[in-house]
């Protein structure tokens, strides 16, 4: 892995953004592919980086500098500790890692089934 | 240089016996090994090598005719030649355990029959037996390192690299020899519809008339950046006139977790000219069987090769060609095809070089959508010292293959401009069959257990 900063994005559909609209970083939501999707941007740091793809074998950093097929698991986890900490930065992760196994315990029932739409 | 070209080293390789009578006295007395799977450290099935010896034997993989011996697998990876010079870029090796050699009590000289899922399969004639080196220096042999290959290679590979597993996990023994399937299996679905091999496709395009084939490689289903650079790539390679058609080669075997499964990437290729995005005219989708190596550059010679044969003029290379996480420069191929790669003994282009492709490299940068120009548009190539401006002024939106992923497995829907609707239905199709969309350890075992193809 090459060194800076990595990033994961969060889709965000209605629901989560009315959870997060009057957050500060709810401007910084990008909005895609003629306002289909936005995402909010979550900058991840080297050893957070690290620590996540050891933690999750599918996981990889992609062309852009990434981290994808993240579990969706791990992604719902992720956006709940940003709504908890009102942060998109290390006290997000840091409360995701505080149940890590719970959701690594999830994520493998998840590599094996997730409901088709 | 109109299609098809001449087979890659002259000749099309074709060692398949289809006369019964003749199949049962090739095999006659002889002993029988099992074909078996590579298994990575967890136990999931990583490799099964019945998908080289088919590719061998039909010629995908022309002019190699059978898996190769210890000098020529050193001359693989000291300047990704074979022994009869011609450029090949990956070791084709035949591993078993020791034990498993000892009982079966082959030698140098015999020809052995080989069995899949216990049905007969093919003939092995055994040129030498060989012990393979330490299968962690074997792999990194195969893909460079950052030291050595500093010119494409940005991080040591490891387990995680798919490609490097599959050398690293190689049982210590080898088998080198010719192959001859004496057994030709029959393809399941969907399978069934897309195998073409070499012979065939040459004839295929002949009776199409067309003359500019443009290849293009996948291991994914088709996004409209796909699409793009599919379409773009044809005039390309037309030059002074639009080329006729896109040949579409699926690599069809074991894959990384994440990527999507075969079914869906080739019946969503497929989607694209039963829609109409494609004149069938202009359109075929194909697939080699091939467990892929994830190596990039040099996979992107094997592709030339298998397309050289399949019957194609020229091959389409894109960013990230073949490629699994940031091992490799982003246009690590494109160094490759247009300055050679002379660390991994490739001085020259592989089209430029003595022995090398006469297919012909397009090679290209993203496409990317543009909200303001309303339309897909080029953003440019750069590596090295080269840099290509970006056909618009504004700031296109990327599409990467895994963040479209990532869009997928949370339920929603990919927007019309970023994939047809009618491959989105695919993806859903074969979510359904396997409870997931993309490649799982369950899915591999699966796999495994099921091949693509039956043997009577």
């Amino acid at each position: 892995m090459s060194s800076g900063v990595y990033k994961i994005g969060l889709l965000i559909d209605e629901k989560r953004y009315e959870a997060i609209k009057n957050l500060p970083f709810a401007s910084k939501m990008k909005s895609m592919f003629g306002g289909e999707i936005r995402m909010l941007e979550v900058e991840v740091d080297e050893d957070t980086a690290k620590k996540i793809l050891a933690a999750f074998p599918s996981a990889r950093v992609d062309a852009r500098g990434f981290l994808e097929d993240l579990p969706v698991a791990f992604k719902s986890a992720l956006f709940e500790a940003v709504v908890e900490t009102k942060s998109v930065g290390k006290e997000a992760f840091e409360k995701v890692f505080q149940k890590i196994d719970q959701i690594k315990e999830a994520a493998k029932k998840e590599k094996e089934y997730v409901p088709p739409p | 240089m109109y299609a098809p070209l001449e087979p890659h080293g002259g000749r099309l390789v074709y060692n398949v016996v289809e006369d019964k009578d003749k199949a049962a006295n090739m095999a006659a007395g002889l002993t029988k090994l099992e074909v078996e799977p590579t298994l990575g450290p967890d136990g999931a099935p990583i490799r099964n090598p019945y998908r080289e010896v088919m590719s061998i034997a039909y010629g995908f993989f022309s002019p190699v005719e059978g898996f190769m011996t210890r000098n020529e697998v050193e001359s693989i990876v000291k300047e990704r030649r074979l022994l009869s010079g011609w450029l090949f870029p990956f070791p084709l090796i035949f591993d078993i355990d020791e034990e498993k050699l000892k009982a079966a009590g082959v030698k140098e000289g015999d020809s052995v029959f080989l069995t899949l899922k216990g049905r007969p399969f093919a003939v092995m004639k055994i040129e030498e037996v060989w012990k393979l080196p330490d299968r962690k220096e074997l792999a990194d042999a195969v893909f460079g390192t950052p030291e050595k290959n500093g010119e494409v290679v940005k991080r040591r590979f490891d387990e995680k690299h798919p490609g490097w597993l599959i050398y690293r996990m190689m049982r210590p023994v080898a088998l080198a020899g010719k192959v001859t399937v004496i057994n030709p299996p029959s393809f399941k679905e969907p399978y069934s519809r897309f195998w073409m091999p070499p012979h065939k496709s040459r004839e295929y395009v002949r009776q199409r008339g067309w003359k500019i084939v443009v290849a293009h490689q996948t291991r994914n289903v088709p996004h409209i950046g796909h699409e793009m650079l599919m379409k773009r790539a044809m005039f390309v390679a037309g030059g002074d006139r639009p080329g006729d058609a896109v040949l579409v080669n699926a690599i069809i075997g074991a894959k990384r977790p994440g990527d999507y499964v075969d079914e869906a990437i080739l019946e969503g290729h497929e989607a694209l000219n039963k829609a109409g995005y494609f004149h069938p005219n202009r359109h075929v989708v194909t697939m080699t069987l091939w467990d892929m190596r994830y190596g990039n550059p040099l996979e992107s010679i094997l592709h030339g090769i298998i397309r050289q044969n399949l019957g194609a003029t020229h091959h389409m290379f894109g960013r990230d060609h073949a490629a699994t996480g940031d091992y490799y420069d982003p246009y690590a191929t494109q160094y490759l095809w247009t300055r050679g790669l002379p660390s991994y003994g490739i001085n020259e282009p592989p089209h430029v070089t003595d022995k090398g492709l006469r297919i012909r490299p397009v090679n290209l940068g993203e496409f990317a959508y543009c909200p303001v120009c309303g339309e897909y548009t080029y953003l440019g190539i750069s590596y090295g010292d080269y840099k290509e401006a970006p056909l618009c002024g504004h700031t296109p939106e990327r599409i990467s293959g895994s963040f479209l992923r990532g869009v997928i497995i949370e339920g929603l829907r990919p927007p019309k401009v970023v994939m047809r609707p009618e491959v989105y239905d695919v993806i859903v199709k074969w979510w359904r069959v396997y409870g997931y969309p993309y490649v799982t350890d369950k899915y591999l075992k699966i796999k495994e257990q099921e091949l693509e193809v039956e043997l009577q």
